[in-house]
């Protein structure tokens, strides 16, 4: 991990933990319902201050938490427009296997890139700790992962122009 | 049939229905006394930088906070009372600085970070200071002291 | 496979297997730019009709076609296309030469046949070059060839140079992008030492070139790039030069878009290898389900 990024994810990472912290709640407002408060926000009582860490305006990750579920949401550093569309294939790609990513949302929140929901439930299932892990290597290897697509369409256009053009010469 | 009554909030009749009032204490000062404070405060802090003693001005600033509604000045001017003192601590010193703070104190530190995180428009606050407080903050106060701030309503 | 051949490999093929064992056929293909092929046997196994349809002939009709392919195919052209073709090569494979190099010069030439028809307009374009050359100056006229429904290549012979420009459409954001990144790399390419011969690449998007600004109804928007290539009078100096520069360039928009959607595929397996990284971290978080193995008395295994 780089030094550079250390803090933030550390930030995360501490944020997240603390904010895992969650229960069985059945809804207050409909009989024999049992839904994630932070999708509904029905009770305000059982919700708690949403938390923003940021790098920099490009990059920062909000934590909303409630009793029973809480949502994070990453927004992904894109420094140009090559950046921007890969970041948006590649979530997009990672949102339509949602359902294999039990924490993952179908669509982001408003204004960020890419959207987790965890609930009590995925709590009991799962490893606490893991699922953090999960998160935080998440957002290590996409940013890598982006950047490293980008040099290879740059090389790939790179060799094919050169190619074509070499053609001529002979 | 007319339809429009299913477009009446019903809820704000609702004997029961919780409002934001009833979720903490208010602050007893009025908001004109709270901003005097404030500023009070920010001289304090001030003459205390001078001197050297961040420990002291942050006790100082994270005393009596300002929070709820109404009050949208002073803890603006907190908040930048605060910036200048984190900006001003080498990070070397944070650690013992954190250590010197009551278990209160950390806790609305936290919430300053946080809040300062959120602030859409950034202006004199660098991510990088707020982020090595967060770290050196958690590291002395654990876990408990985010799950404060987060659960705590009187939002600074 | 980098580079795009230029002729096509069904007419090769087929050709080759038929000179061995003839056999009655009726076949069609496709090509590059929406260019349709028919490979019939009307009469008798030994002879057979090649009809190609392509969009521009019209076009095609004005620059000179007749006369190259005259030239290319000599006798074997004929003289009224088959119906909903635009030209038909009768092939007797009988007449053809015997085994050998002779034979395959022929087969490779007839699977040139969309190549050579889209020759014609370069090749006018270089004529028309030379005889402005001598005169010093002046501009020879801008020949336009809509080969498919949203795209052109115009070609326009100067005094010094031969300008040829390629208007290409876009048809997705992540295309567009991919294409600026690549046309960049195309403009920026000749600095190379190796490549300073190659012919000097332009490109913009959305305003066309100044060549190209009197012309109406030009499609204006984000999507469409106009790639202007600068052929100087080396790139066509004799005619094994020429011919080879007209292949290559003639194929450059199919080039372009072909290498574009690789990226694309290559991206999509470099995504579904990440994610497939992705499952297997947060499958480590599931705990795992004991199962235990309860026997019945007599000792086997319960089954509910």
């Amino acid at each position: 991990m780089s030094n550079v990024l250390r803090p933030y994810l550390a930030a995360v990472r501490s944020t997240l933990t603390a904010a895992l912290t969650l229960q069985d709640f059945s809804s207050q407002i409909v009989e024999r319902h049992n839904k994630p408060e932070v999708e509904v926000g029905g009770s305000k009582e059982v919700l708690l201050q949403p938390m923003t860490i940021s790098r920099n305006e490009n990059e920062r990750v909000l934590i909303e938490a409630s009793v029973n579920s809480i949502r994070l949401s990453i927004k992904i550093k894109q420094a140009d427009e090559i950046e921007r569309i890969l970041c948006h294939k590649f979530t997009r790609f990672m949102m339509q296997r949602a359902e294999s990513f039990i924490v993952l949302r179908r669509k982001p929140v408003k204004g960020y890139d890419i959207s987790f929901l965890i609930t009590n439930n995925h709590t009991d299932t799962m490893l606490k700790h893991k699922i953090v892990d999960f998160i935080i290597q998440f957002m290590e290897e996409v940013d890598k992962e982006i950047s490293e697509m980008k040099l290879s369409l740059n090389a790939r256009a790179r060799v094919v122009a050169e190619s074509y053009l070499q053609a001529f010469n002979s | 049939m007319d339809v429009n009554f299913r477009k009446i909030d019903i809820d704000q009749y609702d004997e029961d229905v919780l409002l934001d009032s009833e979720l903490y204490e208010a602050d007893p000062r009025d908001p004109a006394q709270v901003l005097d404070d404030t500023k009070q405060k920010a001289t304090a802090v001030r003459s205390s930088l001078s001197k050297g003693d961040i420990v002291g001005a942050l006790t100082l600033v994270l005393a009596d906070a300002p929070y709820g509604p109404n009050v949208e000045e002073a803890k603006n001017l907190n908040l930048q009372t605060l910036v200048t003192i984190l900006n001003s601590t080498k990070a070397t010193e944070i650690p013992g600085v954190v250590r010197g703070l009551s278990q209160d104190t950390q806790d609305t530190l936290m919430k300053y970070l946080y809040k300062g995180m959120g602030l859409p428009g950034w202006g004199d606050v660098s991510g990088s200071v707020l982020l090595g407080w967060h770290e050196k903050l958690t590291e002395v106060a654990g876990t408990g002291c985010i799950v404060r701030a987060m659960t705590d309503r009187r939002l600074v | 496979m980098i580079l795009l051949e230029s002729n096509n490999y069904i007419i090769q093929t087929t050709l080759a297997e038929k000179l061995v064992k003839p056999s009655s056929l009726d076949v069609q293909f496709v090509d590059f730019d929406g260019v349709r092929f028919h490979l019939s046997t009307p009469e008798r196994k030994t002879c057979l009709l090649l009809s190609m349809s392509i969009k521009c002939w019209d076009e095609l009709v004005k620059y000179g076609v007749d006369n190259v392919l005259r030239r290319e195919y000599g006798d074997r052209l004929q003289a009224a296309a088959e119906p909903e073709y635009n030209v038909s090569l009768e092939l007797d494979l009988e007449k053809f030469p015997p085994a050998g190099e002779e034979r395959e010069a022929l087969v490779r030439s007839i699977s040139l046949l969309k190549r050579n028809a889209l020759a014609a307009p370069f090749e006018l374009a270089f004529e028309t070059q030379k005889q402005l050359a001598a005169g010093g100056s002046g501009q020879g006229d801008l020949l336009a060839l809509h080969y498919r429904d949203e795209e052109a290549i115009y070609v326009q012979a100067s005094s010094d140079r031969v300008t040829v420009i390629f208007s290409t459409v876009f048809r997705e954001e992540t295309d567009r992008i991919f294409g600026k990144v690549f046309l960049q790399e195309f403009v920026d390419a000749r600095r190379l030492s190796t490549i300073q011969s190659a012919p000097q690449v332009l490109y913009t998007t959305r305003d066309p070139p100044l060549e190209l600004r009197h012309l109406p109804n030009l499609a204006q928007s984000e999507d469409v790039g106009y790639v202007t290539f600068i052929l100087f009078p080396r790139h066509f100096a004799n005619p094994s030069v020429a011919e080879s520069t007209i292949s290559h360039i003639q194929n450059f928009r199919d080039y372009l878009h072909y290498h574009i959607k690789c990226s694309k595929a290559y991206m999509h397996s470099r995504m579904r290898h990440r994610v497939s990284e992705f499952q297997k971290v947060l499958n480590r978080a599931k705990t795992e389900v004991a199962v235990v193995d309860r026997k019945t008395v007599s000792g086997r295994s319960l089954v509910r």
